[in-house]
C-alpha cells in the first residue's frame, strides 16, 4: 500500500469523525497499521477477529464516539453473525474498510476465496459498498460511508482495490 | 445461587452505570430485578458480541463504568474478546458472567463448562485478566461486585447459578430497535452528547 494511499485514509476518517479504530492485521494493509497506530489521534485496538472488531465498533457507536473496523475482506466471514445481529436486529452501524484480497490480479490460491464470498456476502446482509481504485477517491469514500451509515444506522463498506493495495 | 438474586444484589449497587445484556433469561429477569436500571441497559439477543461491545462503550465513554453481563455460552462463543481485555485493560470495565452450564434459552443443552473442565475465570487470567473469579454463593457475589465495581483494571464475575428461570416476572415487550432508541437517549441525556443526530432537513 503506497504512503500516499495511507495519507488518504487517515484523512478520511479524520474527516469523518473517527477516533477510534479496530483492526485485525493483514497483509496487503500492513502499511497503514503503524501508521494508525503512531496517529496521537486515533485509538487502535487490535482484535482476535473480525466478529469482535465489529462488536466493540458497535459499542463505540453507543457512546457517541466513532470508530471504525479495518480489515482484509475475508473477515467479513467472521464478522457475519455479529453484524447481521446489531445491524439488522438493533440498527447498530459499523462501518468497514477493507482490503480486496482475491479479485483478477490475485496470484495466491488461499485468497481467491476472499475474493469469491465479499460480494455475496455484502449483498446477503444488504450492506452497501464502494469498490475503491483510485487513490484520489478514498477520502470522499469514507466520508460517504459514515454520511450513510449514520442516516441508515446500518453497515456500509468500502474495499480498496489491487491498484491501491499491491 | 439464584440468577435473579445475584441481579437483585447487582442493582442494588448501580445507579448511573450503562449495562449491556445478552439474550435468554436473564434478559426478563434484569429488567424485573433492576427496573431502575431500564433505560440505562441495553438488552442484545446476541452470543459472542456483549461483553465486546461494552468493551467498545468502555473505550468511548472511560470516565463512565460499563458493565457487561455477559453468558457461558456468549463468552464461549467468542473468547478472544478475554486477550483484548487482557492487553487493552479497560478501566471501567465490570463483567458478570451468568454460568448456569446450559443453553438455557433453547430448552437447556449444556455448554461446556458443565463439563467441569472448563473455567472461564481461569480462561481470563490467562489471558492477562488479572482479576478474574468465581461466584458460588451469593455472600461471594455480592462482595466480589463490591470490589469489582471500585476497581480500576477489568475484573471478571463468573456467577455459578442454577438454571431456574425467575417464575412470574413480567415479560420485557420491546424489540432491538426500542430498546436502541431507548438506550440511545439515556446515553446522550445523561453525557450531553449526540448519537443519533436529526436529519441534515426535515
Amino acid at each position: 500500500m503506497k504512503a500516499t494511499a495511507v495519507d488518504a485514509v487517515i484523512r478520511g476518517l479524520k474527516k469523518a469523525g473517527v477516533s477510534i479504530v479496530c483492526y485485525l492485521p493483514d497483509s496487503l494493509f500492513k502499511e497503514l497499521y503503524p501508521a494508525l497506530d503512531a496517529d496521537p489521534e486515533l485509538r487502535t485496538i487490535q482484535v482476535t477477529n473480525e466478529g469482535e472488531g465489529a462488536a466493540i465498533c458497535g459499542g463505540v457507536f453507543l457512546s457517541g464516539k466513532r470508530a471504525v473496523l479495518i480489515m482484509e475482506n475475508s473477515g467479513l466471514r467472521a464478522s457475519v453473525e455479529p453484524l447481521a445481529r446489531m445491524g439488522l436486529g438493533a440498527g447498530i452501524p459499523v462501518v468497514m474498510l477493507m482490503s480486496y484480497r482475491g479479485e483478477l490480479g490475485e496470484n495466491n490460491w488461499w485468497a481467491i476465496p476472499h475474493g469469491i464470498t465479499m460480494e455475496p456476502i455484502l449483498d446477503a446482509l444488504r450492506v452497501p459498498y464502494q469498490i475503491i481504485r483510485d487513490e484520489a477517491a478514498i477520502e470522499d469514500a469514507i466520508t460517504d460511508a459514515f454520511s450513510w451509515s449514520y442516516a441508515a444506522y446500518y453497515h456500509s463498506a468500502i474495499a480498496l482495490g489491487g491498484s491501491i493495495v499491491r | 445461587m439464584k440468577r435473579y438474586e445475584c441481579m437483585i444484589k447487582l442493582g442494588e449497587r448501580l445507579s448511573d452505570e450503562l449495562v449491556i445484556l445478552s439474550l435468554g433469561g436473564s434478559v426478563d429477569e434484569w429488567y424485573n430485578a433492576a427496573p431502575h436500571m431500564r433505560a440505562g441497559s441495553l438488552f442484545q439477543q446476541q452470543l459472542g458480541c456483549v461483553t465486546g461491545e461494552a468493551f467498545g462503550l468502555a473505550v468511548g465513554l472511560p470516565h463512565r463504568r460499563i458493565i457487561s453481563l455477559d453468558t457461558d455460552g456468549g463468552l464461549l462463543f467468542n473468547l478472544g474478546i478475554l486477550a483484548t481485555l487482557g492487553n487493552e485493560q479497560p478501566a471501567n470495565l465490570f463483567t458478570v458472567v451468568w454460568d448456569n452450564q446450559m443453553y438455557q434459552s433453547i430448552g437447556g443443552p449444556k455448554t461446556h463448562t458443565a463439563s467441569g473442565r472448563v473455567d472461564l475465570a481461569a480462561i481470563a487470567r490467562a489471558s492477562g485478566v488479572e482479576k478474574a473469579f468465581t461466584a458460588t454463593t451469593l455472600e461471594e457475589f455480592d462482595a466480589l461486585c463490591e470490589e469489582g465495581l471500585a476497581a480500576t483494571v477489568p475484573y471478571v464475575v463468573v456467577a455459578k447459578v442454577d438454571g431456574i428461570l425467575q417464575p412470574g416476572i413480567k415479560r420485557k415487550h420491546s424489540d432491538g430497535r426500542e430498546d436502541k432508541y431507548i438506550f440511545v437517549r439515556h446515553v446522550e441525556e445523561t453525557e450531553g452528547v449526540v448519537i443519533m443526530g436529526p436529519s441534515e432537513h426535515n
